[in-house]
């Protein structure tokens, strides 16, 4: 097959077959973005918006999310920029304050260079990344959950709120949810969130949670072993 | 409630997951609200998977997943009705019918909506009533015409009863 298309990002070429998005292009090569809804084989959604590169075309640069761009021939993408990384703080910084009780999502947040969390805590139970619902659909061919609501008041819910027969209690649900392990102090009582970020073994954690940034080794600049060197 | 009821709908529209809200659409008309049962059906018919049929009727303010009452009051709650005294239906309401807005009272004679905004500000502020619109109205005309759909109810219930007598 030579449906293949070579672009850049960070300056370094790369060369990826047809129809590959930009952040599984730049994991498959090491170049680490931090990420969180998307899960490779799974379709990308773009819900948690931490993935986000500039797209540097005539000059002119666009941010937009990696995981929901394919890759183009010749495109030229800069994932650690200034801005961006200032962009992905900010937005990291908002997810501890959606979802404190994630030790994934304070890893990732701590990996983004958060040093403090000024948005007020929410302490929700689901960030609405959508893994559980595409691993159910798309690995287990089950479709037992869902996005319901709109708004505010969207969720992740079963058919009528139980769970149906043909539930395969894979519990992959589970498994891949960024919410399902706690940071180790236990759960935070509303009222009582914060920002953790006091320990280095925070950055090996959750293995239960597979394809987090924390699992795949992500987060350039952060001492991770698949990172590119510092310019 | 006759599940039967809901066959010569979907006859028509077997394996045809796009024609959902349609099919929706139509069940909400015979029964009033989606009943479960009926979209367990529709998702078999159709071929969609079952937690999309549930989002589809959970997103769409038309539909119902509650059995609602047989009279719909509908309050506009939109910015002009709002400043016109609109909030103050909810209480009229929830004193003499003792619902909350989304709610159907015990007897299912009413269910009480409220919508953001209908588009009549001009005419603020404004009730739907089973379909029909009421303009500029008060507490005290709101409960008139509870109280006369109820005694409308009453005669019908009598009435009904003469007939099977
Ligand atoms: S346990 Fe059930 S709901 Fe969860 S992924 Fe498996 S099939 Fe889907
Ligand atoms: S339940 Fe977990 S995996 Fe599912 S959307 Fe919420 S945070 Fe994501
Ligand atoms: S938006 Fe791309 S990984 Fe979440």
């Amino acid at each position: 097959m030579s449906d293949y298309v070579t672009l850049t990002i960070n300056g370094s070429n790369i060369r990826v077959p047809k129809g590959t998005n930009v952040l599984d292009a730049a994991l498959e090569y090491g170049i680490c973005i931090p990420h969180l809804c998307h899960m490779s084989d799974l379709t990308p959604i773009g819900a948690c918006r931490l993935c986000i590169v500039e797209v540097v075309e005539n000059g002119k640069s666009e941010v937009t999310a990696s995981c929901t761009l394919e890759a183009k021939e010749g495109m030229t993408i800069l994932a650690h920029t200034d801005k961006i990384l200032k962009a992905r703080k900010n937005i990291a910084e908002m997810l501890v304050a959606e979802a404190p009780n994630s030790r994934a999502i304070q890893d990732v947040a701590v990996r983004c260079g958060v040093t403090e969390v000024r948005f007020p805590f929410r302490n929700k139970n689901c960030v609405l990344c959508g893994r559980c619902i595409r691993v159910c659909s798309e690995v287990w061919q089950a479709n037992a959950l869902g996005f319901v609501g709109r708004g505010k008041d969207r969720h992740v819910a079963l058919p009528f709120h139980n769970r149906p027969e043909f539930c395969k209690r894979c519990w992959s649900c589970l498994e891949v949810c960024p919410m399902t392990i706690t940071p180790c102090d236990g759960p935070m009582k509303e009222g009582e969130e914060y920002f953790c970020g006091k320990c280095e073994s925070q950055l090996t954690m959750a293995l239960g949670s597979i394809d987090t940034c924390v699992q795949c080794r992500l987060g350039a600049g952060f001492g991770c072993l698949r990172a590119e060197p510092e310019k | 409630m006759d599940i039967a009821q809901i066959d010569s709908i979907l006859s028509s529209h077997a394996g045809k997951p796009d024609r959902l809200v349609e099919v929706l659409q139509d069940i909400q008309d015979i029964y009033n609200y989606l009943p479960e049962k009926a979209l367990w059906k529709v998702s078999e018919t159709l071929g969609a998977p079952v937690i999309e049929v549930f989002r589809v009727a959970n997103f769409y303010k038309a539909f119902s997943l509650q059995q609602r009452g047989r009279h719909l009051i509908t309050l506009c709650m939109g910015t002009a009705c709002h400043v016109r005294g609109a909030p103050r239906f909810i209480d009229e309401i929830k004193g003499r019918l003792n619902i909350n807005p989304g709610e159907t009272s015990c007897d299912k004679s009413f269910t009480v909506e409220t919508v953001n905004c209908v588009g009549a500000c001009a005419l603020g502020p404004v009730v739907i009533m089973n379909g029909e619109y009421h303009d500029h109205m008060t507490s005290l005309k709101l409960r008139k015409m509870i109280e006369e759909t109820e005694e409308k109810d009453k005669e019908n219930a009598i009435n009904g009863e003469d007939k099977h007598s």
